[in-house]
Parts: C-alpha cells; sequence; structure tokens
C-alpha cells in the first residue's frame, strides 16, 4: 500500500462497510436467531432481538416430525456423491486436455461448457420419463447421476485450470524417471494439485448442494434433499417459523461454513478461469 | 555405455518442419553441448533423444539398439530440466528416490544410492527438506541427483543452468565438469549460452534454424569456423567481421579477426580510429573503435593496463595470421 | 509437445468424461424434439400421434406465453441491474481499507451459499408476510399500512429474494478484479491529475469491464431458470404474475401431464438459452487464449 488511510476515513469506511454487511446477513443471522425461540415468540410483535427464551426445542421437534436426518444424509449422499464420481470422471479428462493439448483441446473445452448451459427445463420432460420407466423416479441414485452431468463441465474446467499451472516439466521428468501413466497420476500430478482438487470438490459440494431444481421435480418424501424438504414447509398449514428457522439453520450451516473455506476459490471456479 | 546416433532425424509440428533431416554421432562418455540461439531447434532435438516427442522420420540408436520407438522411461537416460522439475510435495530424499520406487529397485540398494549421490552433491544435511526450502543452486544438485541414481547411460541437460545467478552459474558449471570427469559418462547438454559451450563441452554441436552449422571441439570452432554463423556465435566478445574493399584485398567476401587478434597502439599501425567506448574490466579492456574508415565499428580485446578513453586516437594491427576469409556464400576460404 | 503415445492415452482418459456428456446431451434433446412434435399426454397412455407444430402454436398462443416471456425478461433484467449496480458499489466499498475487512467479507458472501428453498421460505414468511414478518412491523412503526409484498408485487417481491442470493456473487467477483488493479496505474492518474471520479471512470470502471460482463453472462445463465424461489413463493401466481418460462414448462409438462407441450415449451426455453450462450461463450473462449 502505497499510502495510509486517514483514521478517521478509515472509521467511517468501517461504520459504512459493517452496516452494509450486516443488513445483508441479517437475514441469516434472523434465521439463526429465530431457530432458538419458542414457536410464541417467534412470530411475536415487535419481533424480539433478545428478549425471548431461548430454547433447543425447535431442533429436536423438527427431527421428530420429519425425520430430518433422513433428508440431511440424502444431501450428504447427492452432493459428494455426484461430486467424487465427477472427479473420477474428469481427474483424467483434465490431464489430458492441459498436459496434451492438441487441435480439438478449445472445442471440446467449449463444447462442455455449452452443455451446462443447456436449461434444465428443456430437458426435463425426457428425464422425468426415463427416470419413471426405469423406476428410479424418487431415487438417490438418480440424483448423483443427474447432478454428476449436471456439475462435470465446471469439476473438468476447474481442475483443467488448476493443471494448467503445473509445469509439464514436471510430469515428463516423472516419464523420464521411469513412472507409467498411472503412476505419473496417482503419484506426481494428484498430490501437486491437491489445492485445486480440493477447492473443486468444495465449491461443487456447495453447488449440488443448493441444487433445486432436479432435486425438486425428480424426489418425492423417499429421497428428498434438504432443499425439497424444506420446500414442503411452503404449505400454509400453519406458521411454524421457529420450526422453519431450525430446519433452514441445519439445512445451511454446513454449507455456509465450507463455503467462507472456499471463497478465494469460488471466483474462479464459478467463472471458469476468467477471472482470478 | 552410451553411444547414441541420429541417422537420418527430422521433425514437424504440423507443416513447420523444425528439423531437417540430421545426422549427429555422439560417442560413449563424451560430453556433447548443442548450442544456438533461442529457436533453433537445440531442445527440441534434446527432447527426441529423450523421447519426449516423436521423430517425424529417421531412427535414433542408442548403444546400437533402434530407440526411435522406445518410451522415455525405456531408453536408460535420465533427464535435467530448466526448471529442475523437482516434486514439490516430496522430501528431497523421496525426490531422489522416485526413480528407483519406479524402477522397484530394494530399499536398501535405495538408500545406499541416496546416501551416495547426497554426499557426492553436498546434499545429506538437506535430505528431509521440501524443494520449495532450497536455494536454487541446491535443487539444481537435487535434480542431478535424481539423474544420477539411475545410472543412466547418458544424461541429458536442458539449459540446466539459465535459471540461476551468475556467480552460481560458475561454480554449478565446473560441479557439472567435475561430475563428468568423474563418472565418464555421456552428457548432452544444451544451452544458448557459447561460454558454456566452450568450458564445458569435449564436442560442441552448433545449430542454427534446425541444421547442424558445425560440429567440432571448442578450439576447432574457434580457430576454424567452418561459416559466417559459427564465426559470429562463438568467442566473446564477437569476431570483428568487414565485408568490402579491406576484405577484397585478402580476397575474400567478408574477413573476421577476433578481437583479441588485434594489436592496439597510441603511435602507429594500419587503421586508423577514435576509441568510441571503452570498457575496462581491470584483467582486460574492450575498445570499441570508430572512424576506422570501415564501414563497421571495430571491437578489440587489450591488456588490463592500457589507458586509452573516449577520444583517444588509436592505430590498430590485424594479426595477419590469424584472418579468417569468408566466401559470398558465407563460408569459410581454406 | 507431446508422443503418439501420450496422444493416445490423452484421447483414451478424455473420451468418458466426452462419452457421458454426449450422451447427456444429445438423448434427452432428441426425446424432447420428438416429443414436441407429438400430440402427447401422460393422462392418455398410448394416444401418442403425430402433431406437426401444433404444440408449438398452442405454446405461443396459451394466454401465459407472453406475460411467461415477459417476466422472464424482466426478472433477469431486473437482478441483473440490482445485482451488477449493486455489486460495484460493495465491491468499491469493500476495497477501501478499514477494520474487519475479512469479516465483513464473509456476511456479505453468506447469502449466496443459502439453498434457493430456504431463502425464499425465509423471505416469503419471516419478511414478507403481511401479518407477522418484519417488513410489516417497520410499517406499523413508520404508521403505513402493511404491503402483501407476493399478492400486490410478486414479481417485484421475487426480484428482490433473488437479488439477495446473487449479490454476494457479484460483489465477490467484483471485487477480485479490483483488487487486480495495478495500483501503479491509479498513482499515474492522480499524478495526471485525475480526480476521485474521474479516475473511477476512466480506469476503475474499464477496468472492471470484463468482469462485469463475466457476472452478467454467467448470472443470466441461471438467472434464465429461475425455478425454486417461484415454486416456494408464489407458485407461479396470482394469476400468470410471477410465471417464468421455466416455471410454466414445468405446469404443462409435470403439472398438466401435458408431455408435447411441455417439450414444445422446453425447445423454446433451449433456442432462448442458445442466443444468451453463444455471446458467452465468445467471452470465455478469448479468455483461453490469454
Amino acid at each position: 500500500m502505497a499510502r495510509a488511510a486517514s483514521t478517521r476515513r478509515k472509521a467511517a469506511t468501517t461504520l459504512i462497510a459493517w452496516t452494509v454487511g450486516l443488513l445483508i446477513f441479517f437475514p441469516i443471522f434472523w434465521t439463526v436467531l429465530t431457530s432458538f425461540k419458542p414457536e410464541a415468540q417467534a412470530i411475536a410483535m415487535p419481533p424480539r432481538l433478545w428478549n425471548f427464551d431461548w430454547t433447543l426445542e425447535n431442533y429436536t421437534a423438527v427431527q421428530e416430525r420429519s425425520n430430518y436426518f433422513r433428508h440431511f444424509w440424502n444431501s450428504v449422499i447427492i452432493s459428494v456423491g455426484s461430486t467424487l464420481i465427477g472427479l473420477i470422471i474428469a481427474i483424467p479428462a483434465a490431464w489430458s486436455m492441459a498436459f496434451v493439448p492438441g487441435r480439438g483441446t478449445r472445442n471440446i473445452l467449449m463444447w462442455m461448457l455449452s452443455t451446462k448451459m443447456l436449461p434444465a427445463v428443456g430437458v426435463l420432460v425426457p428425464i422425468y420419463l426415463l427416470a419413471r420407466d426405469t423406476g428410479l423416479l424418487d431415487s438417490r441414485i438418480l440424483l448423483v447421476g443427474v447432478l454428476t452431468m449436471i456439475n462435470l463441465p465446471i469439476i473438468v474446467w476447474m481442475l483443467y485450470t488448476y493443471f494448467r499451472e503445473i509445469p509439464g516439466e514436471i510430469l515428463e521428468a516423472a516419464r523420464m524417471d521411469g513412472a507409467t501413466l498411472r503412476s505419473e497420476i496417482l503419484y506426481v500430478l494428484t498430490p501437486m494439485a491437491v489445492p485445486g482438487i480440493a477447492s473443486t470438490l468444495l465449491l461443487n459440494v456447495i453447488l449440488a448442494w443448493n441444487e433445486a431444481f432436479w432435486t425438486l421435480n425428480l424426489t418425492a418424501a423417499r429421497s428428498a434433499p434438504l432443499t425439497a424438504f424444506i420446500a414442503s414447509y411452503s404449505s400454509p398449514e400453519g406458521l411454524f417459523y421457529a420450526k422453519l428457522s431450525a430446519a433452514s439453520t441445519m439445512a445451511i450451516a454446513p454449507i455456509l461454513i465450507l463455503g467462507w473455506f472456499s471463497q478465494k476459490q469460488l471466483v474462479r471456479g464459478l467463472t471458469f478461469g476468467a477471472v482470478k | 555405455m552410451g553411444r547414441i546416433m541420429l541417422e537420418n532425424v527430422t521433425k514437424r509440428f504440423g507443416d513447420v518442419e523444425v528439423i531437417p533431416p540430421l545426422d549427429l554421432d555422439i560417442n560413449d562418455g563424451e560430453f556433447v553441448v548443442f548450442v544456438g540461439p533461442s529457436g533453433c531447434g537445440k531442445s527440441t532435438l534434446l527432447r527426441l533423444i529423450a523421447g519426449l516427442e516423436d521423430t517425424s522420420g529417421g531412427r535414433i540408436l542408442i548403444d546400437g539398439k533402434d530407440a526411435t520407438d522406445l518410451a522415455p522411461a525405456k531408453r536408460g537416460l535420465a533427464m535435467v530440466f530448466q526448471s529442475y522439475a523437482l516434486y514439490p510435495h516430496m522430501s528431497v530424499r523421496k525426490n531422489i528416490a522416485f526413480p528407483m520406487r519406479m524402477a522397484g529397485i530394494p530399499q536398501d540398494e535405495q538408500n545406499r544410492r541416496i546416501e551416495a549421490a547426497a554426499k557426492a552433491l553436498n546434499l545429506t544435511a538437506y535430505l528431509d527438506r521440501r524443494p520449495g526450502q532450497l536455494s536454487g543452486g541446491q535443487r539444481q544438485r537435487v535434480a542431478i541427483g535424481r539423474a544420477i541414481v539411475r545410472e543412466p547411460s547418458a544424461f541429458l541437460f536442458d539449459e540446466p543452468l539459465s535459471n540461476l545467478d551468475a556467480a552460481l552459474r560458475v561454480g554449478m558449471r565446473l560441479e557439472i565438469s567435475e561430475l563428468h570427469n568423474r563418472l565418464k559418462t555421456t552428457m548432452v547438454y544444451v544451452t544458448h549460452d557459447q561460454v558454456e559451450a566452450m568450458t564445458m563441452a569435449d564436442k560442441i554441436v552448433v545449430l542454427q534454424a534446425g541444421r547442424i552449422e558445425q560440429v567440432g571441439s571448442p578450439m576447432e570452432l574457434y580457430k576454424a569456423p567452418k561459416n559466417l554463423f559459427v564465426a559470429g556465435f562463438i568467442g566473446s566478445p564477437k569476431m570483428n567481421l568487414l565485408t568490402g574493399a579491406v576484405a577484397a584485398q585478402h580476397g575474400a567476401a567478408t574477413i573476421g579477426v577476433r578481437p583479441e587478434h588485434i594489436h592496439v597502439s597510441p603511435t602507429g599501425g594500419a587503421w586508423k580510429g577514435r576509441v568510441g567506448v571503452s570498457e575496462h574490466l581491470g584483467s582486460d579492456t574492450f575498445f570499441y573503435v570508430e572512424d576506422t574508415g570501415l564501414a563497421e565499428t571495430i571491437t578489440v580485446r587489450a591488456g588490463g593496463d592500457l589507458e586509452l578513453y573516449h577520444g583517444d586516437t588509436v592505430w590498430l594491427t590485424p594479426d595477419p595470421a590469424r584472418i579468417h576469409r569468408f566466401d559470398d556464400q558465407g563460408l569459410r576460404i581454406a | 509437445m507431446s508422443t503418439k503415445a501420450s496422444r493416445t492415452a490423452a484421447r483414451l482418459m478424455i473420451s468418458p468424461a466426452v462419452l457421458l456428456l454426449l450422451g447427456w446431451m444429445i438423448v434427452p434433446l432428441a426425446m424432447t424434439l420428438y416429443f414436441s412434435f407429438l400430440r402427447y399426454n401422460l393422462l392418455m397412455p398410448g394416444m401418442e400421434s403425430w402433431a406437426g407444430f401444433e404444440n408449438y402454436r398452442y405454446f405461443f398462443t396459451d394466454p401465459a406465453f407472453w406475460p411467461a416471456m415477459r417476466n422472464t425478461l424482466v426478472l433477469v433484467g431486473g437482478v441483473l441491474m440490482i445485482t451488477t449496480i449493486g455489486g460495484i458499489l460493495v465491491a468499491l466499498l469493500l476495497d477501501q481499507p478499514f477494520w474487519g475487512q475479512n469479516i465483513v467479507r464473509l456476511l456479505v458472501l453468506a447469502p449466496f451459499f443459502v439453498m434457493p428453498t430456504v431463502s425464499a421460505l425465509v423471505w416469503k414468511n419471516m419478511f414478507m408476510n403481511p401479518v407477522n414478518g418484519i417488513f410489516a412491523y417497520l410499517a406499523r412503526v413508520l404508521g403505513l399500512q402493511p404491503y402483501d409484498f407476493l399478492t400486490q408485487a410478486p414479481l417485484a417481491s421475487i426480484i428482490g429474494i433473488v437479488s439477495w442470493q446473487w449479490l454476494p456473487f457479484a460483489s465477490l467477483i467484483l471485487l477480485t478484479a479490483l483488487q487486480s488493479l495495478n495500483s501503479e496505474q491509479m498513482e499515474a492518474a492522480e499524478m495526471d491529475g485525475a480526480g476521485p471520479l474521474s479516475r473511477f471512470w476512466f480506469i476503475t470502471l474499464p477496468h472492471l469491464a470484463r468482469a462485469i460482463t463475466v457476472v452478467i453472462l454467467i448470472q443470466t445463465i441461471f438467472l434464465l431458470s429461475i425455478f425454486a424461489e417461484i415454486l416456494v413463493t408464489t407458485n407461479g401466481g396470482p394469476g400468470t404474475a410471477s410465471t417464468n418460462l421455466t416455471f410454466l414448462v414445468y405446469m404443462q409438462s409435470l403439472l398438466q401431464f401435458d408431455v408435447g407441450l411441455g417439450s414444445a415449451g422446453g425447445v423454446v426455453a433451449i433456442i432462448l438459452a442458445n442466443i444468451v450462450a453463444i455471446f458467452l461463450m465468445r467471452m470465455i473462449g478469448k479468455n483461453l487464449d490469454a
């Protein structure tokens, strides 16, 4: 930094920035706070910021009423499963494109990206019918498969941009040292790319966790992940603000924390390396 | 054993022929340096020998066996890369062990070779560090260590010193030369630096645009450059190349005189001129002499104690026995 | 830069990804296209027959079609405007030195990680509810009549909710771009006598141009297919007031079981998305070479 800003100016900026930050964050804060209120106080007017009786009853109630953890577990299996399968398919593909680029590489990359732009609703009907006819509707396998395909282009792209930063000479050195292709990828490339692979994994778990088109349309009670489970609270069968908040808090907390950790890679991943 | 023969080897990238048909013979135990300006194909040639690129034609023989289509690892060669290409996630020990691990050499044999290499290269204290914690020179030695333990039939070096600072470069140059004297293994070394070529090589291969301009010992190249390119490339400062009337006097299109073969006198000689820039190094002095009546500025190398400065009048006399003559094709006239 | 062996290996290793994606793309696409020319309703199985362009005619003349087109455009345009301008302002603010920068950045980023159904429900019930919502409370404190956001201004409310979700994305990307601005360039402009406003206009904004384009194009892809937020808050209503193209196709195919009509809508959505995609691909394609 060339100059230190004056303290007064810094104080003013601090005030404004914190105000903006807290305003943007407020709905999340309010949801978490409400989840600890007794149901009656959750809808009390004026809203209670501190003068309420802290309770954990909503959390136990959510689990008892709807078998919350089943849906939580569905979310984990679907998001992590689809990401891991995506990585297994994408690592070799990204290796090819990053280290043995040919004339077609660019086109393949662009084409992969273009599949991502296929609007989901355009293929909703056939996927739905295929799922119904194969008996996979409302199964976790189906969602793992669909989300793998949805996120595969992003995984390939992210890995590609990370792999490209690894000097090809190191892989050539491994080849000279007698490493087979398998050892080259397993012992040299993968360990070197661990930070990149980890952030790819994180970002894709986040995207899959929050995916709310396929999960809503292809699942029912059995395999519904949290996105679909929470949506069931929209039916106006009474106002359960506190329970809704408890369910929401549990649904977003793990991913919010993961997201905060991966914020640096987020930009790069979501812009396909166009902004670093 | 490490005899490498290239027969009619060519390389094309698409329609571009980077290496026209080329023959070369590298004898066992020889230190051969490929030298040339950037883009002359010297690195490509090395990578062809290593097997990191396919040849577009011709054959590569290693110890008499056809290795043209052999995978890099099967050729029994070890390579030291420009960026060292150390595995950043492995300790120095594991880096050096990697090729042996790939070859399935028993653990105690691995350890023995690692210890020996570390001792020879002064790396014993660093064996458990990661490459990121080492200096440039140390990384270089690790890369060499990784090459040595394979006991290859030949070492390939791809501009290994270009990432080091000037002082370290001189030191590493000596170490590599000593290594060669000790191991007596074939070494093929690529550089764009003619000083490295002159100081290290048994045999220099001067390349330009994928073609071999001349092959010979350093002194052969220095004393009898085959053509203008080699004449200008080998030697520092560069040979003075003069055309026109002076050249015609010697029955040539161009004549060349090395700066160290011109006698400087403040009192009298063949060509009278004025000192433009003078560089006093202490041991030597370089004068760039203008207004000699010749088209070119003449570079002269003189003793360190000759005190002439900008604007002084000097007389230059070339050593007639060491004038190189070239015809209008740029080829040496014997 | 490679040998025949490594090129063969490369082709082998890339093929699973390519084949899977190819299948994922071609099979359903072909089916959608085929269905769109069929008279095909799930309630009447076995009655499929060739329909020609009838489904398309029905789709374009459906009274919900033009409102859905308009809503899609307003939704995308509104969110883009709010998040881009808001994102630039937030990014400029967060780029200034202040205490607690890292924490504020996390606060601003947080909404991006909230799943769409949760954010829609939280806004719908705890903020926009005309009786128990915080906005209703604030209105009463100020002596105003509480406003029923989702009934009286459903589309605008959804735009608000979606903007809250996407503002963090725009802010973070623009902030990243701002931080890559060479500070020497700024200082040179200052030496040249440029004031803060002209520095923003002549240096900062052009520097951000590329990031802004990326933000707009990537958000457009996601915004064109907004679904969960509508499903959870208004169900497309009242009437068609908040139905977008995605939601319309969903209603026709999965609620009215009209596969043919839904497929025709799907094809239209694909064509629309492709127009956007072409621009995006050019952008990112250029970046590949850089």
